[in-house]
């Protein structure tokens, strides 16, 4: 063998289903529910007919490429953006006649939106003096804060005399301080380096597993959506393409879009041979035969299959159902190994293996088998 | 430009070629001129104030009469409140070009930063018809019953007041505007998701950071208003004696040598010690419309900043807070509108006097009315026959052009030199080029006057286009400054990387990109000295007449509608200069 190839872990290992976050504990946060929203600029539909229900507490990501819609939406429940058509109820409330400043969220901004006017707890006690409470509650609310952002000794910095993650976790105090009952992000890490922003991730995931408000995040980086959300909304040209938890996202995507957007894929062209229930086997165009699974209401003969590049398996000799194929390049990641193989038909594989002691990498253009189990495959609709 | 020791030690020795191509040289041909034509004369000015006996003499004497002392007042006064009233207008106007989009903004803007390039002679001329007895206002005023017959609009406080205020709006529009844009659009939408309605938005976030940008505004209308000329001497009354109108009255009557001269250094000398605390305040930078070059605060400063803004603060809540409570029920289309019905107003103020002269020039009678009785073309039949117009044409076309190549010449290389350098000191450099902007021109020009004698320059093409020459290279520096600053240096290290030499990658790398910045300097030094009229007055002999000495000599004899017509044909050559250099324009606001 030129690569002692990995045994796959049981995917139905219940251990590795536990992507869901824990539950909030208490229960201030709100219920949303958009309804059928439209958004038109001109012809152009930034949110077209959009539906979604966030249950309270509940962590949810928005999650697209850029112009997919993700921010209208978070500009439409914020109130800077007015609806077309549709409504958004908020615990059960239609919020279209409130304005902004009237609809008691916290927000934060990926430009962070920090007041260069204002020091650091000038700026987490604005909300609370635009409520018009008083100064001693404030006061005590605003300390409490910074304490729980690990920011209080910079309480009489400028902004300007702060770091970016700094900036942006005084930010996050504003948006919570006054423990809104929703809480929406804007890209709210994408200004930051990688480390900082893994960091601030989970800093954010505490504060809504403490505060226990809905917390509604617009990113553009999956892997980002992956870590923090309970659920995630995947969206492009203004619609929303499914709605899921993030290991549901991952394994059993709705469509060839999301399968793409989301981590890295091999899609390989198929037909269905037979089909017992979520089960099919299948044959790809050079004559393989393979097994997949799918949703109960895929349809139609010629589909398209998706294999993640940790599903798959070289072999060096063949083996039953693998199919020949030529190592075009091979790439040491660290705790995997990157491999793209060319299959007969010209179709071109990724497979990521992961690190093992006396691993080797293969050589271009010497010829493997590449295999994958019947729960590797997943149909897409 | 000076070694360190140092430095001398460890570097080795540089050679003569790498020390001829140190672009701080390019400063050189610019500080010659000025320092002869502009520092010299200045420094010789403040002398002769002090040669009298004891030396102070002259200057006592200057606060001791009161014809004097109550100008001087009187100047502080009024430049005070116009400077006030430039704001108050100035900061809705500001708020409507930003709040407007599209084809709106781009008329908005073009109607209230237009005015600014049409010379200050013809708007205050068209004042001047606008509140005349046969006036549109007075005409609209009887018509409608609010008085009985035409009244006296002109020649009072109140008209030197509206008419300086709307000749230097533009200058504070442009300067809250460009605050405005510098606020991230984010930090509204932030106040307002914490719970800030539109009012209290505004308030605590948007005033607070723009400021600045109003400081800077008023003290540069406050200054250029201490100095002001011209409008006074047209719109006012006897009683509105302004303290430049007094410098040219005596320099006129030719009294005792050394008072003349203590009179302009007392206005120079108030000048510059507004400026130079504006400067300590808001860094100097706010003459040219920049931003403070080093953002970064030091840790020293913070402290230094906590009592005022302390201060700040506390006035905001006690005052203003408890008003905005009370004002916060009314409806946000109230603050909206507010916006919308003075920034109007505002544009309409600077908008119709210019049209209400465009449609004069093509009146039939032989006298100012409006609207006309009659249209013709007579009076461009007039002045393009009148050979006295004609010349006076034709001589400041010759000498805008000439003042425009010395101008860009010197200025050019000087920004060059400025932003390419490595020198100390570059802001007070930068603030050495620029500062012609603000001393008053009378006083310049009573400065350059006994130069001219001296070197037989009064009356000639020559000494006219340089004497223009000073305002017109800080008017250079500072395009072209900002112009290269927006090269990016990575494409001319490409370029040499690639075998291009230092003129070649000029040739092909800078002077395309800057090239906008040229034409757009080239053109507003043009039209500088085109409009040149305060130096000139002193300065040209009766046989050298300029276009704006005509108008001055006729405004001032015979209101005919001939004077409107040079202004129509100003206006059209200013937005036909304007529609060429927008590109540019608008790539440096857009800049932001």
């Amino acid at each position: 063998m030129i690569v002692n190839l990995a045994e796959r872990p049981g995917a139905s290992d219940p251990a590795a289903l536990s992507g869901a976050g824990p539950q909030p504990q208490t229960g201030i946060g709100s219920g949303i529910s958009i309804r059928d929203a439209v958004k038109r600029y001109g012809s152009f539909a930034a949110a077209d007919h959009i539906s979604l229900d966030i249950r309270p507490g509940e962590f949810v990501t928005l999650l697209g490429p850029s112009g997919s819609g993700k921010t209208t939406l978070l500009n439409l429940l914020a109130g800077f953006q007015q609806l077309n058509a549709g409504e958004i109820l908020v615990d059960g409330k239609a919020i279209h006649n409130v304005p902004v400043h009237k609809r008691g969220f916290g927000m934060v901004f990926q430009s962070y939106a920090l007041f260069p006017n204002m020091t650091v707890a000038q700026n987490v006690a604005f909300p609370m003096r635009m409520a018009g409470l008083d100064r001693a509650t404030s006061d005590r609310r605003v300390h409490e804060t910074l304490e729980m952002m690990r920011l209080t000794e910079h309480a009489q910095k400028m902004p300007s005399e702060m770091s970016g993650g700094q900036q942006q976790r005084v930010a996050i105090a504003r948006s919570i301080v006054m423990r809104p009952r929703v809480v929406l992000m804007d890209e709210p890490l994408s200004a930051l380096d990688r480390r900082l922003r893994e960091s601030i991730q989970i800093e954010i995931r505490e504060i809504h597993r403490t505060i226990g408000s809905t917390f509604l995040f617009v990113t553009h980086d999956q892997s980002e959506a992956l870590t923090m959300s309970d659920r995630i909304a995947v969206m492009d040209a203004g619609k929303i393409i499914q709605v899921d938890t993030p290991d549901e996202i991952y394994r059993r995507p709705r469509n060839r879009f999301v399968a793409s957007f989301i981590g890295e894929s091999n899609l390989v062209e198929a037909e269905i041979l037979r089909r017992e229930g979520g089960a099919l086997t299948l044959r790809t165009r050079t004559g393989h035969q393979f097994r997949a699974e799918s949703r109960d209401e895929v349809t139609g003969r010629n589909v398209t299959v998706l294999v993640r590049p940790e599903r798959l398996r070289l072999h060096e000799t063949a083996m039953p159902g693998s199919i020949p194929a030529r190592v075009r390049s091979a790439l040491f990641l660290g705790e995997v190994l990157r491999i793209e193989v060319e299959l007969d038909s010209g179709e071109v594989m990724l497979v990521r293996c992961p690190d093992r002691a006396g691993q080797v990498l293969p050589d271009p253009g010497s010829e493997v088998h590449v295999s994958w189990g019947a729960e590797d495959g997943w149909v897409l609709a | 430009m000076t070694d360190v020791p140092a430095d001398a030690l460890t570097a080795p020795r540089r050679s003569l070629r790498q020390r001829l191509s140190n672009p701080a040289l390019l400063l050189l041909p610019a500080f010659a001129f000025l320092a002869f034509i502009y520092v010299q004369p200045l420094i010789d000015l403040m002398m002769t104030s002090v040669e009298g006996e004891p030396w102070y003499a002259d200057l006592a004497r200057v606060f001791s009469t009161p014809l004097y002392f109550d100008s001087l007042i009187r100047t502080m006064q009024i430049a005070l409140t116009v400077a006030l009233l430039c704001a108050l207008f100035g900061y809705p106007a500001a708020l409507l070009i930003q709040r407007t989009r599209g084809v709106t903004q781009m008329l908005v803007a073009t109607a209230i930063i237009l005015p600014y390039f049409i010379a200050i002679l013809i708007r205050t001329y068209a004042w001047m018809v606008l509140l005349g007895r046969n006036g549109p206002i007075n005409k609209v005023a009887v018509w409608l019953g609010i008085f009985d017959e035409p009244l006296g609009l002109l020649f009072n406080r109140g008209a030197v007041l509206l008419g300086m205020t709307a000749v230097l709006l533009p200058i504070m529009v442009l300067s809250i505007y460009s605050s405005l844009t510098r606020v991230d659009p984010a930090l509204k939408r932030a106040a307002m998701a914490n719970g800030a309605g539109p009012l209290a938005a505004f308030w605590r976030v948007l005033l607070p950071l723009t400021l600045p940008g109003v400081g800077a505004g008023f003290l540069l209308v406050f200054v250029q208003a201490l100095g002001f000329f011209i409008t006074p001497t047209l719109l006012g009354g006897p009683g509105d004696m302004m303290f430049a109108m007094h410098i040219t009255q005596q320099a006129d009557s030719v009294t005792g040598e050394g008072f003349l001269q203590a009179l302009a250094v007392v206005l120079l000398v108030i000048t510059l010690v507004t400026v130079a605390i504006a400067g300590r305040l808001l860094g100097f930078e706010f003459i040219w419309g920049g931003t403070r070059a080093s953002p970064a605060p030091k840790p020293a400063k913070a402290v230094e900043r906590t009592p005022r803004r302390g201060l700040s603060a506390t006035v905001a809540d006690t005052v203003g807070w408890p008003l905005l409570r009370m004002v916060s029920g009314l409806q946000a289309r109230w603050g909206a509108w507010t916006v919308r019905l003075m920034g109007g107003f505002i544009v309409a103020m600077l908008v119709i006097p210019i049209v209400v002269v465009m449609i004069i020039s093509f009146s039939k009678a032989s006298y100012l009315t409006f609207p006309p009785p009659a249209y013709s073309l007579r009076w461009y039949e007039k002045f393009f026959s009148d050979s006295n117009w004609m010349d006076a044409f034709w001589n400041s076309l010759g000498i805008a052009c000439l003042s425009a190549g010395i101008s860009v010449s010197l200025g050019a290389t000087a920004a060059m030199g400025i932003v390419r350098s490595t020198i100390k000191y570059k802001s007070t450099v930068m603030l050495l080029l620029v500062s012609p902007m603000i001393v008053p021109p009378v006083v310049l020009g009573l400065s350059l006057y006994s130069l001219f004698l001296k070197f037989e320059l009064v009356g000639t093409y020559l000494g006219l286009a340089a004497a223009h020459s000073i305002g017109g290279i800080p008017i250079v520096v500072v395009i072209v400054a900002a112009a290269l600053q927006g090269v990016d240096r990575q494409l001319e290290q490409g370029a040499a990387v690639h075998g291009a030499s230092p003129l070649t990658v000029f040739r092909t790398v800078t002077l395309p990109a800057i090239a906008p910045g040229l034409g757009a300097a080239v053109f507003f030094a043009f039209l500088h000295s085109f409009d040149e009229l305060v130096l000139t007055l002193f300065l040209s002999s009766p046989r050298m007449k300029t276009l704006p000495l005509m108008l001055w000599g006729d405004i001032n004899y015979q209101l005919n509608p001939v004077l409107a017509v040079v202004s129509t044909l100003e206006v059209l050559l200013v937005v036909g200069g304007i529609i060429l250099a927008r590109p540019v324009l608008t790539r440096r606001a857009g800049a932001n």
